[in-house]
């Protein structure tokens, strides 16, 4: 009797392939010496409407590491958070999400793309 | 008394700073200079103001006062970067001279205090925060070293040499600078103050805990 073939695996890969690609990218956000804690906190919380312990908590990441991911998602996703930090005067990147993510990244930041009063 | 502190109005709607008329005034004019800056160095729209992002590429700016503004948005991949600021940086010099004309505008309006809704505060952080970079990057801020050099430049006080009117300049813009920054973050604070406590939140999985 010939072995059947694997369809569960077929099925896997599909999934894998359609999942992969809505987060294979992330947000990351830069220290510079001008903004201020209070204002990058207040950012991260009004943008993506983040808790306020998570904002601060990625606000001093930003500070102390130089970087933080604040978001991940589609690259189309994480070029709308981009340029809406880039409009609050925060230097935002987008980055391929695992591609260069040092000690920085904290392994659940950010869900998806952020919008005010989202969730 | 002039203490650059942004206090809640008595009908709650918001918040106000008493500045002395000259330092609205200087105020005014460097938000005069950045939305200049802005605003020259924008591709012509010519005749298709809605087609901008249909044309070719978009050359960072050169200045690098207006490239923190509009900075790179990739430090990797110069595709993603050129793609990037060929789809938003028209939009986001909009965004930004919209923000700067709030802010000039609660400067130059009538009455003795600066006035910021709450409704426009977000617009006018960010607008604060475009100049303070601006003013950052003239004076040469890279590190939080050069930010605290600043601010002891600025209280530091001491005769001024008319002969030497580099450090004259540079003076003055690390005073605008502090009065900047405690403005901005007297708003902040009350802007941070009057969110709820904790805004509904579905979206911290569970691979947070413990972090």
């Amino acid at each position: 009797m010939p072995p059947v073939a694997l369809p569960v695996e077929d099925t896997r890969t599909e999934d894998e392939a359609r999942v992969a690609p809505d987060h294979g990218w992330t947000t990351v956000v830069w220290n510079d010496p001008v903004n201020l804690m209070s204002y990058v906190t207040w950012v991260f919380r009004t943008y993506f409407g983040y808790p306020h312990a998570r904002a601060v908590r990625l606000m001093l990441r930003v500070h102390h590491e130089g970087r933080a991911v604040v978001s991940r998602g589609s690259l189309e996703e994480m070029e709308r958070d981009t340029q809406a930090m880039h409009g609050y005067g925060l230097w935002a990147t987008v980055e391929p999400a695992g591609a260069g993510d040092g000690a920085g990244d904290g392994p659940g930041e950010g869900t998806g793309a952020g919008a005010p009063g989202d969730g | 008394m002039t203490d650059w502190t942004f206090r809640p109005l008595p009908d709650g709607s918001g918040w106000a700073a008493h500045l002395a008329a000259e330092e609205r005034a200087a105020l005014a004019d460097l938000v005069d200079d950045v939305a200049a800056l802005l605003d020259e160095g924008r591709p012509a729209a010519e005749d298709l103001p809605g087609l901008r992002i249909g044309t070719g590429p978009v050359e960072p700016p050169r200045d690098p006062a207006v490239r923190r503004l509009l900075p790179d948005a990739s430090r990797a991949d110069p595709d993603v970067a050129a793609e990037f600021r060929r789809l938003t940086e028209d939009d986001l010099r909009t965004t930004k001279l919209d923000q700067l004309g709030l802010l000039r505008r609660a400067l130059t309006a009538e009455g003795p205090d600066l006035v910021v809704r709450a409704a426009d505060a977000p617009r006018v952080a960010a607008a604060l925060t475009d100049v303070r970079l601006v003013v950052a990057e003239r004076l040469g801020v890279r590190t939080e070293e050069d930010a605290d050099a600043v601010v002891r430049l600025a209280v530091a006080g001491g005769p001024l040499h008319p002969a030497d009117p580099a450090t004259v300049a540079r003076r003055y813009l690390a005073a605008v600078s502090l009065l900047l920054s405690a403005l901005q973050d007297s708003l902040v604070e009350a802007m941070l103050a009057a969110l709820p406590d904790e805004p509904g939140d579905g979206r911290h999985g569970p691979d947070e805990s413990g972090d």
